[in-house]
């Protein structure tokens, strides 16, 4: 083999090894779905809570997300291996899952909490788990979301019922149901393109 | 003249150095994912993780998940090592081209 033959051919085994480094850590991306389940579940809530006045429908709508979350998720991950990335990211959401699951129904029934309180308790742990997800991922979307969360936060500690409502509703929205379909529609793209090149 | 480094010849051969690189990026993989990943038949997959096995690369846990059998490969220690040797010289022999 002349010279350089065998250095393209070492070179071509520095890329195999980057673009399967690259292959074993690309497992965290497929989670859209999450977000558009849980963005649905709290807009649900929420308005079964405001129009129905069902003071179960809060308890009915996270035990429902979260057992959907878990069925699905087991059956996505199952023939995936696992990544360090991908646990950081996963303990985060699980974290966030637990400590709202705890907090929340427990001020619910000690009756120290109002609506503001709450607003502002949820934007804040949500800003903090979409920022910590966000650097780990490096994805700027999703961190323009943290900043979303962080500022219905902090509005909810100085604006009016009205308008706190509509910011949260909007921060749902935006953060949980357009950024998921967001994050499924760029897991499409990428897949396409990877069965293009393939 | 300084000495040009040897590659590794257990890791040269291009899968076994696709599989290397890829168990590098994962905490385990079953034995399928790998075969997804690499598009190699259930045979030469086989013959090459046993080479890497052999040499201390990988290892091999085999269970049963809902009644159904799975392989599982980790990368070990010493094949982290040995990829880390792999690039190292690769680069060192690449120097002066890239």
């Amino acid at each position: 083999m002349t010279r350089s033959g065998e250095e393209q051919e070492l070179k071509e085994r520095l890329i195999l090894i980057e673009s399967m480094i690259a292959e074993g850590r690309r497992s965290h991306e497929r989670w859209g779905w999450v977000y558009v389940l849980w963005g649905v579940a709290n807009c649900t809530a929420i308005l079964w809570t405001a129009l129905g006045h069902f003071p179960y429908a809060w308890p009915i709508a996270m035990i429902t997300a979260s057992v959907l979350t878990a069925v699905l998720a087991v059956r996505k991950t199952a023939s995936r291996p696992s990544t360090t990335l991908g646990r950081a990211v996963s303990s985060i959401w699980i974290t966030l899952g637990v400590s709202m699951m705890l907090l929340f129904p427990a001020l619910g029934i000690s009756g120290r909490i109002d609506e503001y309180i709450q607003i502002s308790v949820a934007s804040a742990m949500l800003g903090m788990a979409y920022a910590a997800s966000a650097i780990l991922l490096r994805w700027k979307a999703q961190f323009a979301c943290a900043l979303i969360w962080w500022g219905s936060s902090v509005f909810a500690c100085f604006g009016k019922s009205t308008p706190v409502a509509v910011v949260y509703l909007s921060a749902i929205f935006f953060c949980m149901i357009v950024f998921g379909v967001y994050g499924m529609i760029s897991d499409w793209r990428a897949r396409k393109l990877e069965a293009v090149n393939g | 003249m300084a000495e040009l480094p040897e590659l590794n010849p257990v890791i040269h051969g291009k899968l076994r150095l696709a599989l290397l690189s890829l168990l590098a990026g994962v905490d385990e993989a079953e034995f399928t994912w790998l075969r997804a990943k690499t598009g190699s038949t259930d045979g030469n997959l086989g013959a090459q993780l046993l080479k890497l096995e052999e040499a201390g690369y990988v290892s091999v846990e085999k269970k049963f998940v809902q009644r159904k059998p799975q392989t599982l490969y980790r990368m070990t220690e010493a094949g982290r090592a040995a990829l880390t040797q792999y690039v190292r010289a690769l680069k060192e022999l690449l120097g002066g081209a890239m």
